[in-house]
């Protein structure tokens, strides 16, 4: 079992990799030019106004003298107050948390439902009609931003034909399914074209691999040969790669989220950063910070077992 | 007697478009029950090619069976997918790729079992462990539940003919079993085959690009060459007199033939040697700044020296160290404890000025000699940067020097401008050779050089670099797997293993009395080409020594 010990002291490593996301996140919100208490108070506030807010969340101190609060306030589980909303940003981003959880889930299970069966056909079938238009498509799925993407799904789905509805997230668990179908197909649309390039260039070498030859050498039929040997070694290198991608999802939900008016984290982001809303979108940040690195671990466990060869 | 399988007349084309090229031409071969039949020839010469074609499986949709027929037991065969696994089973060269990584040896077996025997799961556990015992395993139940990768390479090929015997075969075709394997495990796995065949009345197809391996395992040998058989027949006629020209050629290369040199070792003339190797050790750590830190020592306390002009073999099996001793002589490698002295020089006390002597007089030779190439320049480009980088050459006299050291491996000045792609392995070696002569230099290390190439190729390289050596004066380390090269080209040979030094002579005596059993197995290992000494010389071989590491 030595090759799992990595799930214990991995999370050792991980500390000075949280130290640094701390840092970068506090920086990187200040340096925007602007300034929280003038955003709250509008153009006509009072000096005297504006000094009291900025007093009251500490925002005259010293920059470094701020970090060590928020570093210090980390400790004991806190993150200070959201200056827009007034509510403590914990309990914030605890309300906001799901919907982002179930639209990232959503994405990355459509992801894989369009990608396995399209890289499948793709590689068996080289060079044929539908594997170019598997090809073309996924070629034109990474190149599609993915605000566009969303709004031309909302027209067709929504506007025209009328199946699903336009944003927002429902309050019952099917509602809620309803709801994320569109935001969950715009981040797999983008996402399994990446997925399927990678799974069908996986399977096409491992279809050719000296693997495949000797089990069809055994007599094994087309299908064994797939399922059974070329599948399982595609796979691997494709986990990584959704790994990597989830990283980039979970920023992408600022976009998707704000363009289907999902009341998730990302549209919290988003709000945050145009409000400088410093507590919420250092904290959220840290958030998508520590999700990034736990989806890397987790993917780290899930190679471990799919592949016995790798230790970490 | 009706022959078991019966080859006739077999072509295959390939075809792309307009391009039509005969790969296999009218090959008639046949093979008795309990017969093992070899299939020789060197790379290209469409042996494998002709395996493939039995069981259907041509590497490229490009590849047409164009004529001819197999009959399989006097039945004319039809559906060749039919026959795979079994009646026909088939193993591979490279049993490290053939393997599924991520699937156990034993569900690899329980596959052959479930489909072609029709055995229920708990059934094929059980045939499974037995055929991993008749295989050779220790521990065959162990050994069904573990992957390829836990296993040494001789280990992993006994898995693969487990997993061929799965199928119940009758006929097995074995594709150069052997090749990517040490000579001790070699003449285990040839040892094995021809258990097989008598316990089993297995018949098989040995495949081999070395006449030794299959003057001692085969019944009857067919040569081929450009796709065709030039010559079959009982194998000690076949050897004693071999009609085809070709035949003669490649029994003629094949280097347990000839003998070792007696040359008197050189260094009497000389008063200090070359390179002093004092207890040299090297280490490589693994494992990260939190994980469990391993170190594997490569060298454990080598110590010898290297006399100028002298040629010496360092032979051993895969693991044994004799690539990082080079490498550590070269300054490649770290050194974590010990001396190297090049010309009394210290590489450890005086790094910069060694090293600097070190790639002005000493000069490597790789073992690949397409990928030791850079693919984009022509061979007159790689030769003349080394020229330019040494700066000794004037600009102008660069082309002249070019020519010269072309003319020196023997290649045509032609091919100065050809890229490595168009040329033959052979001729990227010698192009080599060429690029470590450029700097004049006083040693050059050829690691494996001659490995990856065919017999008679071989035998044209180790010509040149005993050439070279006389001519010159050069001092030549040849490292190898093979020692019959080494007893060939080197009067003074180094034996290695497990990172130690455990023989050191002149070649004439090593080889002639081996004063250590593990040189005398190693020895006793090599194919030779004499159809009536046995196997392995007779030494049992040490099953447990290379399982598992």
């Amino acid at each position: 079992m030595h090759r799992y010990r990595f799930v214990l002291y991995r999370p050792i490593q991980l500390i000075p990799v949280l130290f640094g996301i701390s840092v970068i996140t506090f920086v990187l919100i200040r340096l925007i030019p602007g300034d929280p208490a003038r955003v709250l108070l509008g153009t006509r506030a009072t000096p005297t106004a504006i000094a009291n807010i900025r007093a009251q969340y500490g925002l005259d101190e010293p920059l470094l003298t701020q970090y060590v609060y928020f570093v210090k306030n980390l400790f004991a589980g806190e993150m200070g107050r959201s200056i827009l909303y007034k509510v403590d940003v914990v309990q914030l981003i605890g309300t906001r948390i799901e919907p982002t959880l179930a639209l990232v889930a959503m994405g990355v299970v459509l992801s894989l439902l369009i990608s396995v069966p399209f890289a499948t056909i793709s590689a068996r079938r080289q060079g044929t009609l539908a594997d170019h238009t598997v090809r073309m498509l996924s070629t034109a799925g990474i190149g599609f931003p993915s605000f566009w993407l969303g709004a031309m799904l909302i027209i067709l789905f929504a506007v025209k034909l009328d199946w699903l509805p336009v944003s927002g997230y429902g309050g019952t668990f099917g509602e809620k399914l309803q709801h994320l179908v569109l935001p969950g197909l715009t981040i797999a649309l983008s996402l399994s074209a990446i997925l399927t390039r990678s799974l069908r260039a996986g399977m096409i070498a491992g279809l050719k691999s000296d693997i495949a030859t000797a089990a069809r050498a055994r007599g094994m039929s087309e299908g064994v040969v797939f399922w059974r040997h070329v599948l399982p070694n595609a796979l691997v290198p494709t986990v990584n790669l959704l790994a990597v991608n989830i990283g980039w999802l979970i920023g992408g939900t600022v976009v998707v989220e704000s363009v289907f008016a999902v009341t998730g984290l990302g549209q919290l982001m988003a709000r945050g950063i145009f409000t400088r809303d410093y507590m919420v979108v250092q904290g959220v940040a840290l958030a998508f910070a520590c999700a990034t690195v736990l989806v890397n671990f987790l993917a780290d466990i899930i190679t471990v077992v799919l592949d016995p060869r790798i230790e970490l | 007697m009706m022959p078991l399988l019966d080859i006739q007349n077999l072509s295959v084309t390939f075809r792309d478009g307009e391009e039509r090229r005969e790969l296999l031409r009218d090959i008639s071969v046949h093979l008795g029950k309990g017969e093992i039949l070899g299939l020789v020839g060197e790379s290209g010469s469409g042996k494998s090619l002709l395996c493939r074609a039995v069981i259907g499986l041509l590497p490229s949709s490009k590849l047409h069976v164009t004529g001819g027929r197999v009959l399989l037991n006097g039945q004319e065969l039809t559906d060749t997918a039919a026959v795979r696994g079994r009646p026909i089973g088939m193993i591979f060269q490279n049993p490290t790729s053939h393997l599924d990584p991520v699937m156990t040896i034993g569900k690899q077996i329980s596959e052959g079992l479930i489909r072609h025997r029709g055995l229920s799961r708990p059934e094929a556990g059980r045939e499974g462990i037995a055929l991993l015992d008749q295989v050779g395993f220790p521990d065959p139940a162990a050994a069904f539940v573990s992957y390829p990768h836990t296993f040494s390479g001789g280990m992993r090929q006994r898995a693969m003919i487990a997993i061929a015997l799965a199928c119940d075969p009758e006929i097995l075709i074995a594709d150069e079993p052997t090749t990517a394997l040490d000579v001790t495990i070699q003449a285990q796995i040839l040892q094995l085959l021809m258990d097989l065949r008598d316990r089993r009345g297995l018949s098989i197809i040995l495949v081999t690009h070395d006449l030794g391996v299959v003057a001692q395992t085969c019944d009857r040998i067919a040569v081929m060459r450009n796709g065709q058989i030039v010559e079959v027949g009982e194998k000690r006629a076949l050897l004693a007199h071999p009609h085809h020209p070709y035949t003669r050629q490649l029994i003629a290369s094949h280097p347990s033939l000839s003998h070792a040199s007696d040359e008197v070792p050189v260094h009497a003339h000389h008063k200090a040697p070359l390179f002093q190797v004092q207890d040299l050790r090297v280490e490589f750590a693994s494992g990260g700044w939190l994980g469990g830190r391993k170190t594997f020592r490569a060298l454990k306390d080598v110590s010898f020296d290297i006399w100028p002009g002298e040629t010496v073999g360092i032979v051993g099996e895969s693991g044994s160290g004799k690539s990082t001793l080079a490498r550590a002589m070269l300054g490649l490698v770290p050194i974590t404890a010990g001396e190297v002295l090049f010309e009394g020089q210290s590489l450890t006390k005086a790094p910069t000025a060694t090293l600097k002597a070190l790639r002005n007089h000493a000069a490597m030779v790789f073992q690949d000699p397409f990928n030791s190439l850079n693919p984009r320049m022509t061979i007159g480009q790689t030769i003349a940067e080394v020229l330019q980088s040494q700066g000794e050459t004037p600009v102008e006299q660069i082309p002249a020097r070019v020519d010269e050291l072309l003319d020196m491996v023997g290649l045509e000045r032609a091919l100065a401008g050809r890229r490595p792609r168009s040329l033959s392995g052979g001729q990227c070696q010698r192009a080599g050779i060429a690029r470590a002569l450029a700097v004049n230099p006083r040693v050059i290390l050829a690691d494996e050089c001659v490995a990856a190439l065919d017999v008679t190729i071989q035998a044209q390289i180790v010509a040149l670099f005993r050439k070279l050596a006389a001519d010159h004066g050069l001092t030549l380390i040849f490292i190898a797997h093979d020692l019959a090269i080494v007893r060939n080209l080197c009067e003074r040979v180094v034996v290695m293993h497990h990172g130690q030094i455990v023989e050191d002579g002149p070649s004439a005596r090593v080889f002639a009395q081996p004063a250590r059993a593990y040189t005398r197995a190693l020895i006793a290992a090599i194919p030779d080409i004499d159809p009536d000494r046995p196997i392995n010389g007779g030494i049992n071989p040490e099953t447990q020594q290379e399982y598992a590491t």
